[in-house]
């Protein structure tokens, strides 16, 4: 066991050398505490024990860091480097709060088909992980912007329903151009193909005259047809 | 133990700061189904939900019912229906398929795409959505152009390099052809033409195998 700790201290001190702003004297006040020690025995337990400092903090450091919060020093003891519970709490905090703002700040990623380059998405490319490939097919999948449009001069309300938009009667209304009386809206929609249709007045299903249709045998009725993405 | 007065404000900030993170990443509320509907689908759902599939195409499709006045019967059958659906799609696109993906496969599968050209078209894709090529494909096939043809030149266009702007354009092509009276197939064939050779890659064998198994199959 002596060994051990003798080992133990050396690697201790070795470390202290190592440090750039350790103060000179440092590492023989380090040895010269380990020898109060042993002479003391090995029952004796110094208050030193339960408080973290740092031996190697220099004025200057302490002046440099806010975080100093320096306990008034008895004359002939070294000065510690002591935080507080409730202001660790408080720095954790201010720091998780920093991180959010950070993170606020900055642009929101919108990948866009046109953002990978060929060969990224061209047969034969480097094959990547399997999680960047899922990756890389979602930011493929960012959603295009669509228009809508309906002729329903005598409507009174028409809105788009579809798998876009969970079939929301009242996710999408359309506006209505009082110059054309046709019912338009622009809705951002994933690639692919997908199905739809307008209701008008909240109750008649329309379907859209300038798409193709299709027969839907879930529920037997007929409609639109579209197929997004960036051509 | 006194609180210092910046923590507390710290604290208070950080609270809120999640508060509107959270607040701002959820999605927008759906409108309820129908107790008796959302009562019929739940097992459904559920079942979906513990094999970690989508379950929002579920709730999706009974809600397409509610809008449709679909009978509750019919609703439960369409979304026990997609619920299987969805299950042969998301395995036959594994690994790690996309929510759209496995959306447009489960649209293929209904239209009679086999499994094994799902297969084929991610082993061809590689990296690539697929949203939009089985999309293209699921029509091509129901404006009439034989399942097993399409899927092969589908798979095709994928090995060679092909982006979702070619499977747009062919699908525009094809359907002003069939408008104008010309036959699916014959068009296909005919716009492939024009497709071809502004893709990057060489033709390859026999679209991964695809010829020899797409037509073996009865289609779901």
């Amino acid at each position: 066991m002596p060994e051990e700790r003798d080992e133990l201290i050396g690697h201790i001190v070795d470390e202290l050398k190592a440090l750039p702003v350790v103060p000179a004297d440092a590492t023989a006040r380090v040895l010269a505490r380990v020898d109060a020690a042993r002479r003391a025995g090995p029952s004796t337990r110094s208050d030193d024990d339960d408080v973290i400092f740092f031996p190697a903090a220099t004025d200057e450091m302490q002046a440099q860091s806010p975080l100093a919060r320096p306990m008034p020093a008895a004359a002939g003891t070294r000065r510690r480097f002591v935080i507080s519970v409730p202001a660790a709490i408080g720095y954790a905090l201010a720091a998780t709060l920093a991180g959010f703002l950070i993170r606020g700040a900055l642009p929101k990623q919108e990948a866009t088909v046109a953002l990978l380059g060929d060969s990224v998405v061209r047969a034969g490319a480097t094959v990547r992980p399997v999680a960047d490939a899922a990756a890389n097919r979602e930011a493929q999948e960012a959603p295009v912007a669509v228009q809508f449009v309906l002729d329903a001069a005598r409507a009174s309300s028409v809105a788009l329903v579809g798998d876009f938009n969970s079939w929301d009667g009242a996710a999408t209304p359309l506006a209505r151009d009082s110059a054309s009386g046709s019912w338009s809206a622009v809705v951002k929609v994933a690639p692919g193909r997908h199905v739809y249709a307008f209701l008008v007045d909240g109750k008649t299903w329309t379907l859209d005259p300038r798409a193709p249709k299709a027969k839907d045998s879930d529920y037997g009725t007929e409609q639109s047809v579209i197929i997004v993405g960036l051509k | 133990m006194r609180m210092p007065r910046y923590a507390v404000t710290a604290f208070a900030l950080a609270v809120l700061s999640i508060s509107a993170r959270r607040a701002e990443s959820q999605a927008p509320q759906q409108p309820a189904l129908n107790p008796a509907t959302d009562a019929a689908i739940r097992p459904i759902v559920d079942r979906a939900r513990a094999a970690n599939l989508p379950v929002e195409l579920l709730i999706a499709k009974a809600r397409e019912g509610e809008v449709r006045r679909a009978p509750v019967e019919r609703i439960e059958s369409a979304v026990r229906q997609l619920a299987e659906r969805i299950a042969t799609a998301h395995d036959a696109l594994t690994p790690n398929p996309t929510d759209r993906e496995v959306e447009a496969a489960a649209d293929a599968l209904k239209a009679g795409v086999p499994r094994e050209t799902l297969r084929a078209m991610r082993a061809a894709g590689k990296e690539a959505s697929l949203a939009v090529p089985i999309g293209v494909l699921t029509q091509l096939v129901l404006r009439g152009v034989p399942v097993e043809r399409a899927s092969v030149q589908v798979v095709n266009l994928l090995q060679r390099g092909a982006l979702s702007g070619h499977f747009i354009a062919l699908d525009d092509r094809v359907r002003a052809d069939v408008l104008a009276g010309k036959r699916p197939d014959e068009s296909l064939d005919l716009r492939l033409k024009g497709i071809f050779p502004n893709l990057p890659q060489q033709a390859t064998a026999d679209a991964a195998g695809l010829q020899t198994t797409a037509g073996n199959k009865k289609p779901r």
